[in-house]
């Protein structure tokens, strides 16, 4: 069994190591937005943008309708998509022996479309186009954020470093990048960044941190890096290094 | 199957031999480890890798749209892709390779063969069509990597999906998820391996295949994945190695041969010329070994029990629903047509009365 773990997890990581790539856009607003996301030797994930301007802001639904497509498990998530079928010529099955196992899937209610074709079976890029399904919809849809009355959701505040004045002691370790529920945090985030119109400082004090601690969260993961200074550039604010 | 022997024995005979594993038990089939299982024994100068890797790239290059077009076999950016994974199985540090400048030229990387082997094995590829699966030993399937060798069918990617409608039965059902599930015809044991994942406590899996080399190779693939108390491999046709559990299956699942006699000729040449016809070949009209095993199905499934067999398309998908509907005197419920990822009617699923 040992064998086996090292086996699939080496295989796993060549497979990674491999390029994969990844188009949106989103028909729902005017604008269409194609970008890529690349997987490269280092695993660092890098957005080009068709456009500075790419949050989709979720405002006709106040009750944060968006929001729930992240907490759905795999497979509700997966019910609302459409996995994109290749036009086999064709018999398929034994007839074939061709390895064409890329996925594509659109998620219907937001129209954001992931694709992955860099693993060698139809479950791993599933699996993988999934996973960055939620990335981008974390990354894209905005929901709004009343300062007022103002408090972090759950998902963000198991985000935040330890060292946050707000943090429960109670709710756990830090979530990092790698952990599949990032995005339920980072989507938070971002709702809030949004609302203080890209301010790192202004956002630091809703959450119980220094300004250089939500940074330092910030430019921990690169799509959540270039998600901010996206929105800072727009402002006129310079970017975080 | 012919062929197929041919084949084995050519590969036996070829100075890779030196290469390979020695059998693991002599009074079974021979057995090969996949690429990616064996030690770095080997090495070799980044400059000479760099040859053969120019060499396997122009060789890829002169196929062009050539196999498509005459048996809609791969062109050359499926092979371009086979050869990236052929470096990921054969290479210690595959990400090193194709960045690599001229500098370093002299640097050692280790491998899993020697280069004469790489050589080798890339022209069996392209000038043989011998099917990829087979140059490495394994096929990724789910999130599996299985063994495979000549005499054992290459798991497909559409019967992936057999395990996903397997396991949302599982999920939600106890007696499903410790209940004795049969998958005959396993070859790679693929289907086995994936239920025998997800089943609970007291869930087993009996895999059955007429070939001794599938059933040694479906023995491999499940010590690998530590299954040996949840699936037991058989070896016999169909339902002949289960007499002692009829009435008591919950589930059978089953991608018996199904290509039409008359479809064998035209297939494409890593298919027809590789792999094995038994596996393959289902007959006249292709449906002979799927009416069998709706036929069994009823005897050896308990009530409430479910099947989900693999057939050609959507003319043998119809063509068994009706028959399980108008001969089988009301033994099955819920009979269903369920489409592959390519929107292809590819399984009939359905519950024993």
């Amino acid at each position: 069994m040992a064998m086996a773990a090292q086996w699939l997890t080496k295989s796993m990581i060549y497979s990674f190591r491999l390029e994969g790539r990844l188009r949106f856009s989103f028909p729902t607003t005017a604008k269409t937005l194609e970008g890529r996301f690349i997987l490269s030797t280092t695993r660092r994930r890098r957005l080009f943008w068709g456009s500075n301007d790419c949050q989709i802001r979720n405002s006709s639904c106040s009750s944060n309708n968006n929001k729930s497509y992240l907490e759905l498990s795999d497979e509700e998530l997966m019910k609302q998509c459409e996995m994109d079928t290749f036009k086999s010529s064709g018999p398929g099955g034994q007839h074939r022996n061709k390895r064409e196992s890329a996925v594509r899937l659109k998620h219907l209610p937001t129209g954001v479309l992931a694709q992955a074709a860099e693993d060698r079976s139809q479950h791993m890029n599933r699996e993988s186009a999934l996973s960055r399904l939620r990335t981008l919809i974390a990354l894209k849809v905005r929901n709004s954020v009343n300062l007022d009355e103002y408090s972090p959701p759950q998902e963000l505040l198991q985000i935040l470093p330890l060292k946050s004045t707000i943090r429960p002691s109670d709710i756990g370790p830090q979530i990092g990048p790698k952990n599949p529920k990032f995005a339920l945090g980072m989507q938070a985030l971002l709702d809030l960044i949004v609302a203080v119109e890209g301010s790192v400082s202004e956002a630091a004090k809703f959450i119980g941190l220094s300004t250089g601690a939500l940074s330092r969260l910030i430019l921990s993961d690169d799509a959540l890096r270039k998600a901010v200074n996206d929105l800072r550039t727009v402002k006129g604010m310079k970017p975080l290094k | 199957m012919k062929l197929s022997i041919t084949r084995a024995c050519q590969w036996h005979a070829s100075p890779l031999c030196a290469n390979l594993q020695r059998p693991i038990c002599y009074s079974s089939p021979k057995l090969y480890t996949p690429l990616l299982l064996r030690p770095f024994n080997y090495s070799a100068s980044l400059s000479d890798l760099q040859k053969w890797h120019n060499w396997a790239k122009s060789l890829l290059s002169s196929v062009g749209s050539t196999f498509s077009e005459l048996d809609n076999g791969p062109d050359s950016s499926l092979l371009s892709r086979e050869l990236r994974w052929l470096v990921q199985d054969a290479f210690e540090e595959p990400s090193l390779f194709p960045q690599m400048g001229f500098q370093n030229n002299r640097k050692h990387v280790k491998l899993r063969v020697d280069v004469d082997a790489l050589y080798s094995l890339w022209k069996q590829r392209i000038v043989e069509r011998r099917p990829f699966q087979y140059i490495v030993g394994c096929e990724h399937w789910r999130d599996l990597v299985l063994s495979v060798q000549e005499g054992v069918l290459i798991p497909r990617p559409e019967t992936e999906l057999i395990v996903d409608l397997v396991s949302e039965l599982v999920r939600n059902d106890e007696r499903f998820r410790g209940g004795l599930w049969a998958d005959l015809g396993t070859g790679s044991g693929a289907l086995a391996i994936g239920i025998g994942r997800i089943l609970g406590q007291g869930g087993r899996v009996v895999a059955t295949d007429i070939s001794p080399v599938a059933v040694a190779v479906a023995g491999f693939n499940v010590k690998r994945y530590a299954l040996e108390d949840v699936i037991e491999v058989k070896q016999g046709s169909w339902f002949e190695p289960l007499k002692d559990v009829e009435g008591k299956l919950v589930g059978i699942v089953s991608n018996p041969p199904y290509i039409p006699s008359e479809h064998i000729p035209g297939l494409q040449a890593e298919v027809g010329l590789h792999e094995p016809k038994l596996a393959l070949d289902g007959g006249a009209n292709g449906m002979g070994h799927l009416l069998h095993l709706c036929e069994g199905a009823a005897s050896m499934l308990k009530p409430g029990g479910f099947f989900a067999f693999e057939t050609n398309g959507e003319e043998q998908c119809k063509f068994l629903v009706e028959y399980i509907e108008n001969c089988g005197q009301n033994t099955f419920c819920n009979v269903n047509i369920v489409s592959d990822f390519t929107g292809i009617q590819r399984f009939v699923t359905g519950f024993r009365q």
